[in-house]
């Protein structure tokens, strides 16, 4: 049980902090809380947590200054709560260096699943260092030959489909902005950029999924995508 | 029945014509009047007469006013809307009260053809033609035909004469001075040549219109008669003793006459010039009278004071409770604008406006500023502060006055358009507020159930969570997860329905990928659809719609919840999207009962829910489907419901179809 990750909570909100820390305790993670924005750079500064899971309506602090801050000292994984439906909050704040997002309200197995993911994508981190074979799931990506397999069969990408892959790829688990992706490989944000991403976002996806269950690139609709790590 | 009452009468009925007749002075007036009231009553349309007042029409003889007075009597007892304008051009006002007014047809006399100057004869028939090409024009011929009367139109005053003026004079003095001759060689007395040279004053002082033309003539005239009329001829001597008497008296008269001449024209100069202030004023009037904006406001009062006193003219708005940027509205002649934006008048400005001291209505200026500042306001609100340019002479009394006068009427021109936008807002507060009433009512009628049920069941697990076995607790909990889950899909509905403001949705619109659209509204429907089947099919091409991707998830949501809610289990739920020109149709279709024709239209209503015997009452909102239509209609398209076959519906709606351009770079 000792490769559970330590967890910082950082809600204000006493019922859903209940809520988050029994489902943690139940399924054996071990956790810290914070009821505030000050006091959760404090414990992630003392502690070290291995993932932050972030409420963004903290009473003192707004969320995306607390992301900020966190990113000058660690690349841990943040995990952004937001009650807000408005997808600009969720956007800020991946933009300022969350990983990942839930929108309250939100079931404990999503939140299960989110931490499991993240723990996923901790692993491959920790232990993968600057390889020129990137591995997930069938999918193989090698950077050397510039080429992607898929059950060690070359799939057919396009130069701007083997781009985003790459750029994916290196985010695994990460769910990456409109803006980000666009910004990585046309240099600016266009309204037309966005729109081409989506088309070439669906070819890929179809080269990468057609034919089998597993699922690579997840869409966030009016967000980002996201890579799946796959087990 | 009066003929006035019919005309209302049918007015209220027919609106479709509009009938103008031109009223005038002239006594031939009478019969435009009758045909235009015999026409309107014929035709059942409108009838609107219609005077003209130009400068000159202040210099209207008695005779002609009365006549003038007892036209507009008949036409109005003949129910006609009497209408007076003011204008220099009568064609110009004619065709644009035309165009304003929706006249069908006109009655017009020939004189008034003839009015105004003489090369413009035709034009008015002409311009009206040509600016409404719908319009009937009807002419009544007038035996009487107005003179030109071009002379007393303009008078250079006391200007130094031109060459022409100079000829004129000097072709007439050696006209009187031949006809002098003339009488002489018939023996006619002096007195006659004296006369001759009089006449002679009299003509110059009309064509020259120049003063000192006039002058120059009597003192000519005399020395001419006393050079070639008396004896001893061809000197400036005289012998006999009362000469110099006559030619005393002689200019005396002459000089007289001309003055008498010049103070004529000079007076119908004035006048005019004072009717071409007023004009500015009234035409102000009327321009105000059909603005629809602020800035309209101001550009018109600016543009009515340039032309009234041929000055640059600042205008600095209020921003709030701060003076706004200056801006200028130059005279055609040019000057300095420059000078009236220089930092030491916009000081000038401020000062005035934070001190308020622009309370003086006629006008305010410190020290050596470059302009006069009014203030346009009403009892308590300052619109705007208006520096006019004084330059080196101070505005005239009569300018000042009529300046004020605009100034007054575009502040209460600013005062109504605030005031009309006021209530149009409040309107619309109140409007969006009932129905914001209307739907937290049924909301909250809506939210007490699944709450009830949850708050209910958790307080019995508390209270006797060791009293209840197994299987009562696993269903008092799922009791609590279905009610919850409930209620988060109506807040999803919620927070699309606080988009709606101001009677409008915030759309974002961008290029979405249908599918994927679908595909992510499909993972959040109620997951009671495990007893029904969903079948998706988008087609081998890659459709990209503009859309906001929020709102149409929540439209397929909402379609497909409904269709789980209101169909037996096991049926087949079909989602589908396929290009249709230049739009995008996505459909969901069911192969349920159907609904009734007569439950059709129905089921778009807010809060309607139907008598089904499958859907849970409780549950249904009856927000949806016509949340889902305003989500639509805001995209610009339309929601249907058909008929599905065998049996079931569909409800399908468009998106306008997105190109996007692709590059590989």
């Amino acid at each position: 049980m000792n490769n559970k990750p330590l967890i910082l909570v950082v809600e204000d909100d006493t019922s859903v902090r209940n809520l988050i820390t029994v489902t943690l305790k139940t399924n054996d993670y071990k956790f810290l809380t914070a009821q505030n924005g000050n006091a959760a750079i404090i414990e992630a500064s003392s502690h070290k947590p291995d993932i932050t899971l972030l409420d963004l309506g903290l009473p003192d602090m707004d969320g995306v200054k607390i992301i900020k801050k966190i990113r000058t000292w660690s690349n841990m994984p943040i995990i952004v709560i937001s009650a807000r439906s408005e997808d600009s909050d969720k956007i800020e704040a991946l933009d300022a260096g969350a990983d990942d997002y839930i929108t309250k309200p939100f079931s404990v197995e999503e939140l299960l699943a989110r931490l499991r993911a993240t723990q996923r994508r901790l692993s491959v981190t920790q232990t993968g260092t600057a390889s020129s074979v990137f591995q997930n799931g069938s999918l193989s990506i090698d950077y050397a030959a510039g080429c992607a397999y898929l059950d060690g069969v070359e799939i057919h990408l396009t130069p701007m489909e083997y781009k985003l892959l790459c750029l994916l790829a290196a985010n695994v688990g990460k769910v990456l902005t409109h803006t980000f992706i666009t910004g990585k490989i046309w240099g600016n944000c266009l309204e037309n950029d966005v729109a081409s991403l989506r088309v070439f976002m669906a070819t890929l996806r179809k080269k990468l999924e057609s034919g089998s269950e597993t699922q690579y690139i997840q869409t966030h609709i009016g967000i980002g995508y996201r890579m799946l790590k796959v087990e | 029945m009066t003929d006035g009452m019919q005309n209302k009468i049918l007015q209220e009925y027919n609106s479709e014509e509009h009938i103008l007749a031109c009223l005038s002075s002239s006594p031939s007036n009478t019969k435009i009047i009758k045909t235009a009231a015999q026409m309107s009553k014929a035709f059942g349309g409108k009838f609107t007469a219609l005077y003209v007042k130009t400068p000159e029409s202040e210099n209207m003889t008695r005779e002609n006013r009365e006549r003038l007075e007892t036209n507009i009597r008949l036409a109005e007892s003949l129910g006609a809307e009497i209408a007076t304008v003011y204008a220099d051009d009568i064609a110009q006002q004619i065709i644009e009260f035309v165009r304003l007014s929706k006249i069908t047809k006109v009655v017009i006399g020939r004189s008034s053809l003839y009015v105004g100057r003489l090369f413009y004869r035709h034009t008015i028939t002409d311009k009206l033609i040509k600016s409404s090409p719908g319009l009937d024009i009807y002419i009544i011929p007038n035996t009487e035909i107005k003179k030109n009367r071009g002379f007393y139109g303009t008078f250079s005053a006391l200007k130094y004469p031109t060459l022409i003026q100079w000829a004129w004079m000097i072709l007439i003095l050696f006209l009187s001075t031949a006809l002098g001759f003339l009488f002489r060689l018939f023996y006619f007395t002096e007195a006659n040549t004296i006369t001759v040279y009089m006449l002679g004053v009299l003509i110059v002082a009309i064509i020259t219109k120049n003063y000192i033309c006039s002058g120059v003539f009597s003192l000519a005239s005399v020395l001419l008669f006393n050079f070639f009329f008396t004896e001893p001829q061809f000197t400036f001597k005289t012998y006999e003793s009362g000469y110099p008497v006559t030619f005393v008296i002689m200019l005396t008269v002459s000089l007289l006459m001309g003055t008498l001449a010049y103070k004529v024209a000079a007076s119908v100069k004035l006048s005019a010039n004072t009717a071409y202030r007023t004009n500015i004023m009234l035409q102000a009037n009327l321009l105000l009278q059909k603005t629809d904006s602020e800035d309209a406001v101001i550009a018109i009062m600016a543009q009515q004071l340039v032309k009234l006193l041929s000055r640059n003219i600042v205008i600095y708005r209020l921003h709030g409770n701060n003076l706004g940027m200056p801006q200028v509205f130059p005279t055609e002649r040019g000057g300095d604008p420059d000078m009236l934006l220089s930092n030491s008048e916009i000081n000038v400005a401020t000062h005035l406006f934070e001190n308020k001291e622009y309370t003086d209505i006629n006008g305010i200026r410190i020290k050596n500023s470059a302009c006069v500042y009014f203030s346009v306001k009403t009892n308590n609100t300052v619109f705007c502060i208006v520096g006019v340019e004084i330059g080196n002479k101070p505005i005239e009394h009569f300018e000042c006055s009529i300046l004020i006068s605009i100034l007054g009427e575009s502040a209460l021109a600013i005062e109504n358009l605030r005031n009309v936008r006021e209530k149009e807002k409040i309107t619309l507060l109140a409007k969006n507020e009932k129905l914001r009433a209307n739907l937290l009512r049924t909301i909250s009628h809506d939210l007490r159930t699944p709450l009830t049920s949850i708050s209910g069941n958790a307080e019995t697990l508390l209270a006797n969570y060791n009293n209840l076995d197994d299987n009562t607790r696993c269903k008092i909990l799922k009791d609590i997860s279905d009610d919850s889950g409930w209620l988060i899909s109506l807040v999803e509905n919620l927070l699309s329905v606080s988009r709606i403001s101001e009677g409008q949705m915030n759309i974002n619109l961008s290029a979405q990928l249908v599918d994927e659209v679908i595909t992510e509204a499909l993972k959040h429907v109620d997951r009671k659809a495990i007893d029904h089947e969903i079948i998706t099919d988008f087609g081998n091409e890659l459709l990209l719609a503009k859309m906001d991707a929020r709102l149409i998830s929540q439209v397929i949501i909402n379609l497909v919840d409904n269709a789980i809610k209101y169909t037996p289990k096991g049926s087949i739920i079909t989602v589908s999207a396929k290009p249709d020109g230049n739009h995008i149709i996505i459909s969901v279709a069911d192969n349920g009962n159907g609904i009734p024709d007569e439950q059709k239209k129905e089921v778009f209503r807010m809060f309607y829910t139907g008598n089904n015997s499958i859907a849970d009452c409780r549950r249904s909102l009856g927000l949806g489907l016509s949340l889902c239509e305003s989500i639509i209609n805001a995209h610009q398209g339309k929601l249907t419901l058909t008929d599905n076959k065998p049996h079931g519906c569909i409800f399908s709606f468009t998106l306008e179809k997105s190109e996007v351009y692709l590059s590989e770079q």
